[in-house]
């Protein structure tokens, strides 16, 4: 991937002038700033900058758009498709410093945050108002980042992602314009609606600095319970019949016995090695036991064993932590190595075909291959690790994930349900959506003529 | 492809190539809604019926012409329903325009908006091509989320040839309460209810009078029920209600002062503008008949932290929707240039500028 033009150094000087020592072009932040969790070789951009405003954003926006130079948002780097490497040079822009919550409005269910606060950030914030941030990605995501890959967490079925809770956005645009999306009110806009065009966008629209979030009252009652099964189509299986008979369960993981074996390591669990769904019941303590007893006798009739229940906060919590923690405590099931990670998305009824022809089809992959993924939306995640430093491993692995999409786009699935596509599932985008492609080319040269945000992603011009 | 699509598109496209005006329209029973659009009829009716609805996946795709009435009874049939209770405003509503206006009704404060259950669409863009964005998963991040951008867009991005839908289980039961308070102290409970978990899914405010409807478990409602007190609507007539506030059928919307909706910040305090005033979505939505001036509404809304649409009036020259600022006006010609580069589909229906 050639870089589109020479870094012109006089840029760094103009940033210098505008943020002093909150410009970098050290080996160390720069290769920092190239990378995110993907298996990609390191991209690093030419320089970084901390901002620390809207206003700097702006200028910042408007230094690199008079040199023709590349600008790229950066949260925490925990993308997963490549979406933060600088594969063409420039500017990568550090929002991490742009971490305060701005308001809190109790009354009307919503937050106001700075793009670098991160979700546990804000939970911890309003814990005292007895609301909550529902989307809960594996990482400790900033919010902007968030909001800019679309994520999604355990709780989608609930609560849905990114897409349903943000209800507006303040972004800069590559013509150093500042938009905001949406007024305060969160019951549709005037006009198109832009907040949805953003949200999902991975920078390559403009630049998100400010995100209006929904807040949801904590429930009455809040169980969390533990259930290992003799198969993982037991687990599949009981998933399906859950959803399909109704019942509002707030979350629905499944992880496989690898999944299990490299948590209890990581984290000192004493889980039982076996294929797993992790639930979570919300609402009157009534409807709290009806759900989790109906889920129980489906969970049965599948191979299921009994609940390990976690009901205090913290017992909840620490069993979502260990859960959170699945896609790191895999990576040390190989150590030194990199994950290339799937993330086919398939309509509920295919889900139990769609992961036993897989699990068939990787048990020739020479490592074991982790299963692990929200599978209540129909979402689950392969990890292949891959030793970064042999080609011909992650050649391996993504043949394996093309077969993998094509099965789930045959099945009327998408190539990625969370993950979104950076620049390592352009390919797949092309062969799920055909020319619809092109109609986003249209938009990203409607929004970014010169082709300056975050370019070579997503889509390609 | 089926020719009824194929003769949609053909259309389209001759009429880009000539340059020629296209007015989409299913039924016309939100004809009233929005500007006046310029140009040739394309009636969209010919490309009906339900593509699929299988109803353990909560999921149903249906094209652009299906009667909207005729989904529903196909849902409820299921024991399912469109969880936003997009209204119809007459016999004649049709998918395509459901989602083309991107209206919802009285559900909207507690399960989300129309745009909210949009998983995937087909769309016809401005050249004649027929175009697939999203799916029919519940996630789904493959680029842009193009077909949420077209709820509410009012056709002019393209013609929403098929939509698909995420469906919701209907509530295993319901129950309306009906309380006797002042605007100020409904506004204040309805905002205090709603940060607590309480299964209301639906409110309505005017004239002193509160209706709340709760919907869920038979012993989770008698639980709310007592905890927010009132009076319990009879079945019947508790159904009649809530269709007269989605429909417009009750007797605040007749007359004919303009009906203006204020979309405001919950907690927003009374709307101070002369006229009638109803209240829906827990406060978020305020229905003013007014016969103020455009410029007062519009300030009235702002000053709550929203905007203003003069939804019906015999006179909308002062814009059915708030003007946009230039930046926004900008990109909203750029977009629309994106999809419709000829810009023939429904010119002036959204704003006079396209």
């Amino acid at each position: 991937m050639n870089k589109a033009r020479e870094f012109d150094q006089s840029v760094v000087a103009e940033l210098k002038a505008l943020l002093g020592d909150r410009v970098s072009t050290s080996a160390a932040v720069r290769e920092h700033h190239g990378k995110d969790e993907s298996y990609f070789p390191c991209a690093p951009p030419d320089a970084v900058v901390f901002a620390r405003s809207t206003e700097e954003v702006r200028d910042v926006v408007n230094i690199c758009r008079r040199h023709r130079v590349p600008m790229i948002p950066f949260g925490v780097g925990t993308s997963l498709e490549g979406h933060v490497l600088a594969t063409r040079g420039g500017v990568s822009i550090d929002m991490s410093q742009m971490n305060q919550v701005l308001a809190v409005h109790e009354e009307d269910l919503d937050a106001v945050v700075q793009p670098g606060v991160t979700r546990k950030q804000l939970n911890e914030h309003i814990k005292h108002t007895g609301l909550f941030f529902p989307v809960d990605p594996g990482a400790d995501a900033t919010l902007g980042g968030m909001a800019a890959t679309r994520a999604s967490g355990t709780n989608a079925v609930r609560y849905g992602t990114m897409r349903e809770n943000v209800l507006a956005l303040e972004v800069v645009l590559a013509d150093g314009r500042v938009i905001r999306t949406s007024r305060r009110a969160k019951k549709s806009a005037a006009g198109y609606d832009l907040t949805r065009l953003f949200v999902g966008s991975e920078g390559t629209l403009g630049i998100i600095t400010e995100v209006s979030l929904r807040l949801y009252p904590v429930q009455e009652a809040m169980s969390a319970a533990v259930c290992a099964f003799d198969s993982v189509d037991g687990c599949t299986r009981t998933v399906i019949q859950t959803i399909q008979a109704g019942i509002p369960v707030a979350r629905c993981d499944l992880v496989c016995e690898k999944t299990i074996d490299a948590i209890n390591r990581y984290k000192k669990t004493g889980y039982r090695v076996a294929p797993t769904l992790f639930f979570e019941f919300h609402g009157s303590q009534a409807s709290v036991v009806e759900q989790a007893e109906a889920v129980q006798a489906i969970a049965k009739d599948n191979g299921g064993m009994d609940f390990e229940w976690a009901t205090r906060p913290e017992d909840r919590n620490r069993l979502w932590d260990a859960r959170h923690s699945a896609y790191f405590a895999c990576l040390q099931l190989r150590p030194g190595a990199r994950a290339v990670s799937t993330d086919v998305c398939v309509p509920i009824s295919r889900l139990a075909d769609c992961v036993h022809e897989t699990m068939e089809d990787v048990k020739s992959y020479i490592v074991p291959v982790p299963v692990l993924g929200h599978v209540g939306d129909g979402n689950f995640h392969l990890v292949f690790l891959v030793d970064p430093a042999k080609p011909q491993e992650i050649e391996l692995a993504k043949q394996f994930n093309s077969r993998l999409v094509a099965r789930a786009l045959a099945m009327e699935g998408t190539c990625t349900g969370e993950h979104g596509i950076g620049f390592g599932k352009m390919a797949s985008l092309r062969s799920e959506l055909g020319e619809a492609v092109d109609v986003m080319g249209d938009i990203k040269r409607a929004l970014d003529p010169e082709n300056l945000m975050n370019p070579g992603k997503v889509v390609a011009l | 492809m089926d020719t009824a699509l194929a003769g949609l598109a053909a259309r389209i496209r001759e009429a880009s190539e000539r340059g020629t005006a296209l007015r989409l329209r299913g039924g016309g029973s939100k004809d009233f809604y929005g500007g006046t659009p310029r140009g040739e009829l394309l009636d969209t009716r010919a490309y009906a019926g339900i593509v699929a609805h299988e109803p353990t996946e909560l999921v149903v795709t249906a094209r652009c012409g299906t009667p909207l009435s005729e989904l529903e009874s196909a849902l409820a049939a299921n024991g399912q329903m469109l969880a936003f209770e997009p209204p119809h405003f007459g016999p004649g509503a049709t998918v395509g325009g459901c989602v083309a206006a991107g209206l919802s009704g009285p559900r909207r404060a507690a399960a989300g908006a129309l745009r909210d259950y949009v998983l995937g669409a087909k769309l016809v863009d401005g050249r004649g091509r027929v175009l697939r964005f999203g799916g029919t998963v519940m996630k789904n991040v493959a680029g842009y989320d193009v077909s949420r951008l077209l709820a509410g867009a009012l056709g002019t991005l393209g013609l929403i040839a098929e939509i698909s839908l995420k469906l919701f289980p209907r509530p295993g039961a319901e129950l309306t309460l009906r309380l006797e308070m002042p605007e100020e102290r409904a506004l204040e409970s309805l905002n205090r209810w709603a940060g607590q978990p309480l299964p209301i899914s639906a409110s309505a405010w005017n004239d002193g009078d509160l209706g709340v409807r709760l919907s869920g478990a038979d012993s989770a409602l008698r639980a709310a029920a007592e905890r927010i007190g009132g009076e319990r609507v009879e079945g019947g007539e508790a159904e009649r209600f809530w269709s007269g506030i989605r429909e417009h059928t009750i007797g605040f919307f007749g007359g004919d002062a303009p009906l203006w909706r204020l979309a405001v910040r919950s907690s927003a305090a009374p709307i101070e503008l002369p006229g009638e005033r109803l209240i829906e979505w827990g406060g978020a939505l305020r229905w003013v008949r007014t016969r103020a001036d455009a410029a007062a509404v519009r300030a009235a809304a702002a000053a709550a932290g929203g905007h203003a649409t003069l939804f019906r009036a015999a006179d909308k020259s002062a814009g059915a929707f708030t003007p946009l600022d230039p930046v926004a006006m900008r990109l909203h010609r750029n977009l629309k240039a994106a999809f419709d580069p000829a810009g023939i589909l429904n010119p002036g229906r959204m704003y006079p500028e396209f």
